[in-house]
């Protein structure tokens, strides 16, 4: 994937070419090294490069000691709400199916003797009880069983639903990067202290790029429930928004903007945004 | 969205509480409701007041004449668009978007170009299903125009084809069916089907003329008039015509599809595997037979 953007990237003019340049994030081991040394990264035409601390989940104290450079189209785009909120009902409708179900005259179980003679009784004529004037009978223009709700969103819209997430949440202090997830025990007080501490949460999200997370964090995370661990392909709007706090990890960061600057780029976008089809391959 | 987002907005945001699940609008008059309520949802007098005249009047439709012949029908009329829906159609392309494409390294130009390569660019495509039999070359932007191309396109003015002879290029109208535009356009679909290549039919009687003319470019043409109107129309543009003999790109530049060929350097009668990155080529010599051109 990276290589497929890269070599995208090159194809284009040289002007472009900076002004898209990709994230160069330190890696885990020159953090230290280079920390003080290090010239902060270019990111060509772009003004307003977004900053964050890359703080530790190895001490209960923040010892944030170095800056990340983030992409400012992924995680300073302009915040549509209207795009987040479009995703939230369409992240809840396409697994919704509504099972309500009413009965049609045919199905009510009654008996079907006419309730009364046709005259003589000075009441109304009848022929059967499950008619929907009378009580018990069925009803009409009711929910029938089986309804789904599924649709798809347009795909740029999904797309842009994950960078405007993003984007505000950096903004309003909800997103936390951290080195990686490696906890020295499995003690969930500790998480719990931690998160306390550093006016995180409650609630709080920890992204990795890998789905197998480290043990002491799996552990720790199990006994509680109001936080929990997602790996970077099941990064979705509703649960960004569910959780207060979100924690992504150095690895996570470039994962998202890699895949996220793909597809913002692609050649092919009217491929990617075509009507979606049930039969739709990839 | 941008990148150039306004730092005022975001900073807005600061401020405010947090965004949630729970706090989450969408824009105003975004969701239209495109029914007539019926019944107790809005089935009242649908804006047209209450009773007489003006809720029960009904005005008959522009021209009508209470059962007369009506004017515009009295009289025959020549019918500009008659049988337009059975036309080939040429979506254009102008020289300045494929200059742009070159630019942009959209398009490469060290290979020939073809219909193929100009919807893989994901900036123009056509529909064959709509009539559409390839694109025409117009010649907007042809005193811009600078590269130097072997093009194949299936429509081109006089004045296009001046802009790109007088840069050093080759250009070739050729006639595509339906079912080889379907390939074309879309080499992969096809080669996953595990079909042999067609061979690519000739053109249809009304377009025969067009494709074997020299002045046109056509790919029926003969060769020696080709370069016979090659030369007639760079003295009439005032142009020296650059000699393509001298070319370093002499052999990119003289590439030409064979009259029954679909792609450039793929035969018709070849499968090919794109799994296995093999091509099958027919060995029976009644199937070589049928797939001669």
């Amino acid at each position: 994937m990276l290589n497929c953007l890269s070599r995208q990237i090159r194809a284009l003019p040289f002007t472009f070419t900076a002004s898209c340049r990709l994230s160069t994030l330190p890696t885990l081991e020159n953090i230290e090294s280079t920390e003080i040394e290090e010239p902060p990264l270019i990111y060509g035409g772009y003004t307003n490069v977004r900053q964050a601390w890359v703080s530790n989940l190895d001490t209960t104290k923040d010892n944030s000691s170095a800056i990340i450079d983030l992409h400012p189209q992924v995680f300073g785009s302009r915040p549509r709400i209207d795009i987040i909120h479009e995703n939230v009902v369409w992240q809840r409708k396409y697994r919704y199916v509504s099972y309500a179900n009413t009965k049609v005259t045919a199905e009510v179980c009654m008996s079907g003797k006419k309730p009364w003679p046709q005259k003589g009784q000075g009441r109304a004529r009848h022929g059967t009880r499950r008619s929907p004037l009378f009580k018990g009978g069925s009803v009409i223009h009711g929910p029938r069983s089986h309804k789904t709700h599924f649709y798809m969103l347009p795909f740029y819209k999904r797309v842009y639903g994950l960078t405007s997430t993003l984007s505000v949440k950096l903004i309003q202090d909800d997103l936390h990067i951290v080195k990686n997830l490696d906890l020295p025990s499995d003690d969930p007080e500790y998480i719990k202290n931690l998160v306390d501490s550093r006016l995180w949460g409650p609630s709080v999200l920890f992204i990795d790029d890998t789905d197998t997370m480290p043990r002491n964090i799996s552990l720790a995370l199990n006994e509680i429930k109001h936080m929990n661990l997602m790996p970077v392909y099941g990064l979705n709007v509703y649960s960004m928004l569910k959780y207060e706090t979100l924690v992504l990890t150095v690895a996570a960061v470039k994962k998202i903007q890699e895949r996220l600057l793909y597809q913002l780029h692609r050649p092919d976008c009217n491929y990617a945004n075509r009507k979606f089809q049930l039969n739709q391959q990839n | 969205m941008t990148s150039f987002t306004n730092k005022n907005i975001l900073n807005l945001l600061r401020n405010l509480p947090r965004i949630s699940i729970s706090n989450l609008k969408n824009n105003d008059g975004a969701v239209k409701k495109n029914q007539r309520g019926r019944a107790q949802h809005g089935g009242d007098k649908h804006g047209h007041g209450n009773k007489g005249s003006k809720a029960r009047q009904n005005f008959m439709r522009p021209g009508y004449e209470t059962g007369n012949n009506p004017f515009y029908m009295r009289f025959p009329r020549e019918q500009y668009y008659k049988d337009h829906h059975t036309k080939r159609q040429y979506p254009p392309l102008s020289l300045n978007s494929l200059q742009k494409m070159i630019d942009l390294n959209r398009i490469d130009i060290t290979k020939p170009i073809d219909l193929s390569v100009l919807c893989n660019t994901g900036l123009y495509s056509i529909k064959p299903e709509d009539k559409h039999f390839g694109v025409n070359l117009i010649d907007e932007g042809a005193d811009m125009f600078k590269a130097k191309i072997n093009i194949e396109v299936q429509w081109a003015s006089e004045s296009t084809i001046a802009a790109i002879e007088r840069n050093g290029g080759v250009i070739t109208t050729s006639f595509f069916d339906v079912n080889s535009l379907y390939i074309l356009i879309n080499p992969k679909k096809f080669f996953q089907r595990g079909e042999a290549i067609p061979r690519r039919m000739i053109p249809p009687e009304d377009a025969i003329l067009y494709y074997s003319s020299a002045a046109n470019r056509g790919y029926l043409a003969d060769p020696e008039k080709i370069s016979w109107e090659r030369f007639v129309l760079s003295q009439k543009y005032g142009y020296k015509l650059p000699k393509i003999e001298d070319d370093p790109d002499y052999e990119m530049l003289i590439s030409r599809k064979d009259q029954r060929q679909i792609f450039y350097g793929l035969e018709p009668g070849w499968v090919i595997n794109l799994k296995d990155k093999v091509i099958l080529k027919p060995i029976d010599p009644q199937l070589k037979e049928f797939y001669k051109s």
